[in-house]
């Protein structure tokens, strides 16, 4: 479906995207996973033809952009915000007639969605009138309801309580079986576990990981330990046969050291803490993700990357 | 291009119930009658009750002619004369008769009152005494009554006929006529030339900033929701931009019908009628043509604004840029055809106000309209396509306002 193959985008001073290839198919997810300020919405930015790139090729179906691609992809920004004085309807067939839909056609899916998302009753109310997640809903309405091809969504999930996160899961789920191309970035790296078939991980504008998430998994290897455990953890960091650690409340991802016998890492740590749970396991893709673009240091309560 | 249209239809939709819209429809002829009609209005309004105005006669010969002239000129609009004259003290007391008239005059009793001395004869000057000096009609016409009063009695005490007198002394009626090229004559003055032009040149002022501040705050709108990513995701910088040119345009000739028409309905004959068709059209094609221009510019100003301050500042500096004119309006209606205003005219950010003073003047030349007519419209084309590169580039920034080299560096890379 899309291709897109080095490019590569130049702000004045910033090479914001270098040598950047993806590819997606019909029927896939694509993750697009990166920290602030990677290239990750230059990248999405150029797919779309909203700005173009420097050099490389970007095909649509082999094909290169025309005008028509244009209503066969739906995009959803990351920072999000509609006309505020508008109503929800007119607001959702404006942006459905801007993709070539027919208004009778349009309005009657614009109505499905909206009941779908629990909106239905606020329809004729101005956007402004809803909540920032009521928002967003509509935003994604806006970004799938001309039932493109190419699906493309920045943090759709930031913002949304976890009941819609769900609905929303489970919608990205339908589209992928409708064969549709999804591009999602994301920071949330479990999310991107659990819904992506390939990866793309971007740092400093270029491709520092790529592929199917199981076969990078693999080629991490499979010396992570996963382990839970009640007591003062931090020491788990100067364990010599430990190359390194993430520490949370209670619960440590560890990337033991290639000699280390995972019995001797144990019996150590069972001397300090009191062990719940030892398990040998795939590294996470947020372990993946911090040994890749940097680490921000392994006492950190948390490691997921916020906005 | 049929997206264009789509954007071009919901601006205008959307746009036409905003609050900033409908403010400028209703509430720009109310401005404009009231700064132009009402002082003209209310200075000219005739009194509606009689006015006292008192008199100390030294001479002995002034009074009762000129109660008789003031009764006969000036009258109420119910008949009773407009100034009843009122003789105060004793001629021979000067100074007592003006304490009583001063206290008179400041318990509003009297309006004020008028000192003739012995000599008036001679010397020909009289005193006018009031609390409020300023009411140019009150002095304007007691001044002309006595002139005429002084003059008449003046001739006669030279043996002439009172007929003749009367006949000598008749005001003069200055009418100005307009000329048009056609050979065809109309009365009009300059105040109605002036007028003329004015209100054209406001029509356009106020058709330009309207939508140029909607234009500007829509796109900064749309900016700081990050709707134009999906827009520009939709359709291209051309289209939109187009679309919003377009919807914008549309909003302008609503507002300027909605004007004519209620121009009509309240018979409100302003300067419509007053000249003739060929140069109606030839004045709103030039409005036209400015409207399209500074359009043009509000996009390129616009599309790099990202706070609501900026957005302020720029539409500022454009008005600045749009009221030059102004200044030059009486130099205009007075003499249109010096080498300044012929220049002035081929600046096309000035020209289109410029030529639309002009017009209603004196018709200037074929070849300066022709040549005006084509430097305009080039000028609004290449401003369009700057235009359109300065929004393809800038409407994706935020934050920083690029600097002029950094807008000029994009511009040639876009």
């Amino acid at each position: 479906m899309l291709n897109v193959s080095h490019v590569r985008k130049q702000y004045s001073t910033v090479l914001a995207v270098d040598d950047v290839s993806l590819t997606v198919q019909r029927g896939q997810i694509l993750g697009l996973l990166g920290p602030n300020g990677a290239g990750k919405t230059t990248t999405i930015r150029m797919i779309l033809n909203i700005i173009r790139p420097d050099a490389g090729m970007i095909t649509f179906d082999g094909k290169l952009f025309d005008e028509t691609i244009r209503n066969n992809w739906g995009y959803l920004p990351e920072e999000r915000g509609l006309y505020r004085k508008s109503t929800l309807l007119n607001t959702i067939l404006y942006f459905a007639s801007l993709k070539g839909m027919e208004k009778n056609e349009a309005k009657r899916r614009a109505y499905d969605w909206l009941k779908r998302f629990d909106l239905l009753n606020c329809f004729n109310q101005p956007v402004e009138a809803l909540s920032k997640g009521n928002q967003q809903k509509v935003q994604f309405i806006i970004s799938i309801l001309h039932q493109p091809h190419l699906v493309i969504l920045d943090e759709p999930f930031s913002g949304l309580d976890p009941l819609n996160q769900i609905l929303l899961k489970d919608i990205l789920m339908e589209l992928k079986h409708q064969e549709r191309a999804i591009i999602f970035s994301t920071h949330q790296m479990d999310q991107a576990e659990k819904l992506c078939d390939i990866l793309c991980l971007i740092s400093k504008g270029r491709v520092v990981l790529d592929g199917e998430v199981a076969a990078v998994k693999n080629r991490y290897g499979n010396n992570t330990v996963h382990l839970e455990y009640d007591g003062d953890g931090s020491f788990l960091k100067m364990l010599a046969s430990i190359k390194t650690a993430h520490i949370y409340e209670n619960f440590a991802e560890l990337i033991l050291e290639d000699h280390s016998s995972p019995s001797d890492v144990l019996r150590e740590i069972a001397q300090k803490v009191d062990v719940k749970k030892f398990e040998m396991s795939q590294p996470s893709l947020n372990a993946i993700f911090l040994a890749l673009v940097g680490n921000p240091g392994p006492t950190e309560k948390t490691t997921e990357v916020t906005q | 291009m049929t997206k264009a249209f789509v954007v071009a239809r919901w601006e205008y939709f959307e746009k036409i119930k905003s609050k900033a819209f409908l403010i400028s429809l209703f509430l720009t002829p109310a401005l404009m009658v009231a700064m132009s009609v009402l002082p003209a209005l209310l200075a000219s309004r005739a009194d509606t009750e009689s006015k006292v105005i008192g008199i100390i006669d030294q001479s002995g010969e002034v009074a009762t002619p000129l109660s008789k002239i003031l009764e006969e000129r000036f009258k109420l609009p119910d008949g009773e004369p407009n100034y009843i004259l009122q003789p105060i003290g004793q001629a021979s007391d000067l100074s007592a008769g003006k304490r009583i008239a001063d206290s008179l005059v400041l318990a509003e009793s009297m309006e004020g009152y008028v000192v003739v001395g012995k000599s008036v004869m001679t010397d020909s000057i009289v005193e006018y005494r009031s609390e409020n000096i300023g009411n140019i009609r009150v002095t304007e016409n007691i001044n002309s009554a006595l002139r005429d009063l002084i003059v008449e009695k003046k001739l006669t005490a030279q043996g002439i006929d009172p007929k003749i007198v009367k006949d000598l002394t008749k005001p003069i009626d200055l009418k100005t006529i307009k000329l048009a090229k056609s050979g065809k004559e109309e009365e009009s003055g300059f105040g109605q030339v002036f007028f003329t032009a004015y209100i054209f040149m406001m029509i356009m002022f106020v058709l330009i900033l309207t939508s140029g501040q909607i234009l500007v705050r829509s796109m900064l709108e749309e900016k700081s929701n990050r709707v134009v990513e999906i827009l520009m995701s939709s359709c291209s910088a051309r289209e939109l931009m187009t679309g919003k040119i377009l919807g914008l345009s549309g909003l302008g000739l609503t507002q300027m019908s909605f004007w004519v028409l209620m121009g009509l309905l309240l018979k409100l004959k302003l300067a419509i009628p007053m000249i003739p068709v060929g140069s109606l059209l030839l004045i709103l094609l030039y409005i036209i043509l400015g409207y399209v221009l500074y359009a043009a510019i509000f996009v390129a100003a616009g599309s790099p604004v990202s706070t609501e301050q900026e957005a302020q500042q720029i539409t500022s500096y454009l008005v600045m840029i749009l009221v030059i004119p102004i200044v030059f309006a009486f130099t205009v209606t007075q003499n249109p055809n010096t080498t300044l205003v012929k220049v002035l005219s081929f600046i096309p950010l000035l020209s289109p106000s410029m030529m639309i003073m002009r017009i209603p003047n004196q018709m200037p030349s074929v070849e300066e309209i022709v040549l005006t007519l084509i430097l305009v419209a080039l000028t609004a084309v290449a401003f369009m396509w700057v235009a359109g590169k300065v929004f393809r580039t800038t409407i994706l920034m935020y934050g920083k306002r690029p600097s002029l080299k950094e807008l000029l560096v994009l511009i040639r890379a876009a």
